[in-house]
């Protein structure tokens, strides 16, 4: 009796799905060279990380990083998806493999790292949680919110810190959880809520969203670190150094004080033997990295080095004017350090 | 029909073809061959299904592993590590994950119940209405019915929550009721006797004799009007009951330090946003329930009761409605059920109810496969647990008269 014909195609199609369930991770560099695209997780909104503009351009600090890994990847730093997505889709969205890095101002924490099947590439915005309160509330310390109502966002690592402070310090609260941002920033300034808590950035960004910007105060208490950074599937080694080493070469390049503006000429005049190997005159470190010599020239002339993405996306000619801080050069107090490239 | 055959010349040929056996032993002795060949067929099927299912259990967990994403169900008993807005029991952030799915699972009950309440009254009395006689009382619960049924739920929630928290006083400038209550944007806070849970005990016991009075009592001049009657007797009773534990105990009222509220119990915005428009949706669709139950009785049991001389309000207590409630019980169990699942759309605007609290959870220890099938067993045995109970209120109203 022949076989009925839709057996094989059956069988094709099991085999297939179990075969490209299999070949999926180690090959993200591959899936990019071949989509001509890099797939960026970013935030809904989050002025000054990654938020699109009325003509749905994004923009942000997070924004730039993306750029930065598509220019060192495929050449040009406008090939680039950007996949909105909130706070519970975010990681999911990576395990499945519908984006191939999380560039949305993510905390490196431990469980994170360890159980989720995703591992953190770097620190590109060291940040602290803190607290916005209405001015007319007349407080100066978080000390003083015993018994308030708090407003948080679902499944970040600000709802168990202002739950590990507040009962440290023997204060109670009332938590409202929302999943959006955009609910909680309207709650929070329709009056429902007496407190935000968020990473100071976040609240920063929140306030420049309200009708009436003055009437809120940030309070200067930070209670937890949290080092925000992009993040790759684990399993693909090769994918996680591009990633790692992209986010070193803009602080590099900033170390080395070479900007969009003069890299140029500096690729053609310079007798620094450290900025001839970074804009691949001399040596070519990119081939160890599975891309051509000029991974970082590239990242510099089409995004910039990581000053310039701060100044541009959180300095003080923007609305949210964050100082640099912790997020500063080693060399001029702050914590962001490259490896050498070398 | 084969004594036929039996008949001497009766279609010789046909006799002769065949090679069925005949008789009493040979009718068995296939009918055991036919059971052996079903149980053969069901086992085989039975078999490959599990097969199947352990196929798909060995495939998700074999993914898991590789991509090195933890699993298992021991994260239960880990500390969860975050508060929680609205507890029914005591729960602090030290407690495990267990005891944070069932805070979720008290607060979706609690909504669920006041929102089957709310909305059954509503909906009878809008489907009621869409009955009546006058004009204008009929074009107003049509109103109703085609506004909230049609208007996405979610809409509606957000829309309630917005007003709910926009117009609604600052905390400072909060409006007190009847020197009682305390209306703000934190909610409703209520005075509440000081004896707390046994005020309420009492008052439910209170509730549930007096009920059962009232109701045997109107048994016997209307029937399905006697059980409304013993509701609202014994609801009755059992407000003025608890009202008069709080008059000799005390009252528990709700007083501010700061931003601390200590004593009397509140009501969230979120819970009332929640609890309204769930109650409000559904009741468009009970009302609807209820007339077409109500239309579907045969149109002879009217003039039969008119033509007995009952009134038309006594033809529809007495006649009409009982048996339009039986026909609309089935429906009404889906609509129940809808309700319970639509209480999962309170994440949207912050009230924590088990799938609230299940996100949060996912969120935190990243296990979101454990955590969906939790959430997925629970709204199942719920809702199991409410078509158990309408289908032997089905029974028992649908049962032949003696």
């Amino acid at each position: 009796m022949p076989l009925h014909p839709m057996i094989p195609a059956a069988l094709a199609a099991v085999v297939g799905f179990g075969l490209a369930t299999s070949a999926h991770a180690g090959k993200t560099l591959d899936a990019i060279k071949s989509r001509g695209q890099v797939v960026c997780g970013v935030n809904t909104s989050a002025p000054g990380f990654s938020a699109a503009d009325s003509q749905g351009k994004w923009t942000g600090l997070d924004v730039d990083f993306c750029r930065a890994v598509a220019a060192a990847t495929l050449g040009d730093a406008n090939k680039v998806k950007y996949a909105p997505l909130n706070s519970q889709q975010r990681f999911a969205s990576l395990q499945a493999g519908e984006i191939d890095v999380l560039s949305r101002n993510s905390t490196w924490t431990l469980t994170r790292d360890a159980s989720l099947g995703v591992v953190f590439a770097g620190i590109n915005y060291y940040d602290g949680q803190g607290f916005m309160v209405p001015k007319k509330l007349k407080v100066d310390n978080v000390k003083k919110l015993n018994g308030a109502t708090v407003c948080v966002q679902a499944g970040t690592t600000s709802e168990k810190n202002v739950a590990d402070y507040y009962g440290a310090n023997g204060l109670k609260y009332k938590p409202v959880v929302f999943d959006t941002a955009e609910a909680i920033t309207s709650a929070f300034f329709a009056g429902r809520c007496q407190v935000y808590t968020t990473d100071m950035s976040d609240l920063a960004g929140a306030r420049t969203k309200a009708s009436a910007p003055d009437d809120f105060q940030i309070l200067p208490q930070v209670i937890s670190k949290e080092p925000l950074g992009p993040s790759v599937r684990r399993g693909d080694d090769e994918w996680f150094q591009i990633v790692r080493w992209t986010l070193f070469a803009m602080l590099e390049a900033e170390e080395n004080g070479l900007t969009q503006a003069n890299v140029d000429a500096q690729k053609s005049s310079s007798k620094d033997p450290s900025v001839q190997r970074f804009l691949g005159v001399s040596e070519d470190t990119g081939k160890l990295l599975g891309l051509d010599k000029e991974w970082a020239y590239r990242i510099v002339k089409q995004v910039g080095n990581y000053g310039e993405s701060f100044e541009r996306n959180l300095g003080p000619k923007t609305p949210l004017a964050l100082p640099r801080g912790a997020n500063n050069l080693w060399s001029k107090g702050g914590l962001m350090y490259a490896a050498p490239i070398r | 029909m084969r004594a036929g055959l039996g008949r001497p010349g009766a279609r010789p040929a046909r006799a002769a073809v065949s090679a069925t056996p005949i008789g009493d032993a040979a009718w068995r002795a296939r009918q055991r061959a036919r059971r052996r060949r079903e149980w053969l067929q069901q086992g085989t099927l039975a078999l490959l299904l599990i097969a199947l299912a352990i196929g798909f259990a060995h495939n998700v967990a074999a993914n898991l592993a590789a991509r090195q994403i933890k699993s298992g169900f021991g994260f239960l008993f880990d500390p969860a590590g975050f508060n929680i807005g609205e507890l029914l029991f005591d729960y602090t952030s030290r407690d495990s994950y267990l005891r944070a799915f069932a805070v979720g699972m008290a607060n979706t009950l609690r909504v669920a119940i006041a929102g089957v309440v709310f909305a059954s009254v509503l909906g009878v009395t809008i489907g009621l209405m869409r009955l009546a006689r006058h004009p204008l009382i009929r074009a107003l619960g049509g109103a109703w019915v085609e506004v909230f049924r049609n208007v996405p739920l979610l809409i509606q929630l957000l829309t309630i929550y917005l007003l709910v928290t926009e117009l609604l006083p600052d905390s400072s400038g909060a409006w007190t009721i009847a020197g009682a209550a305390i209306l703000s944007k934190e909610g409703l806070q209520i005075a509440i006797p000081a004896a707390g849970a046994a005020a309420l005990l009492i008052a439910l016991g209170v509730a549930v004799v007096s009920g059962a009075a009232g109701w045997l009592a109107a048994r016997r001049w209307l029937t399905v009007g006697a059980g409304l009657v013993g509701l609202v007797s014994g609801s009755v009773i059992a407000i003025i009951a608890w009202l008069a534990t709080g008059a000799i105990g005390g009252w528990s009222q709700p007083e501010r330090d700061g931003f601390l509220i200590s004593g009397g119990a509140s009501l969230t915005p979120e819970f009332l946003a929640l609890w309204l428009g769930l109650s409000l949706f559904t009741s468009g669709s009970i009302a609807e329930l209820v007339r077409a139950g109500a239309l579907a009785v045969p149109v002879g049991q009217t003039h039969a009761a008119l033509a007995l001389g009952l009134t038309r309000g006594q033809a529809m207590g007495a006649v009409i409605l009982p048996q339009a409630l039986r026909l609309a019980i089935p429906p009404l169990a889906s609509q129940y059920m809808a309700l319970v699942k639509n209480s999962s759309l309170a994440v949207v605007i912050g009230y924590p109810d088990l799938v609230s609290i299940a996100n949060t959870s996912i969120n935190q220890n990243g296990q979101a496969l454990e955590v969906i099938l939790i959430i997925m067993a629970v709204y199942l045995t719920l809702n199991l647990v409410i078509a158990l109970i309408m289908n032997t209120i089905n029974a028992r109203v649908t049962r032949a008269p003696r």
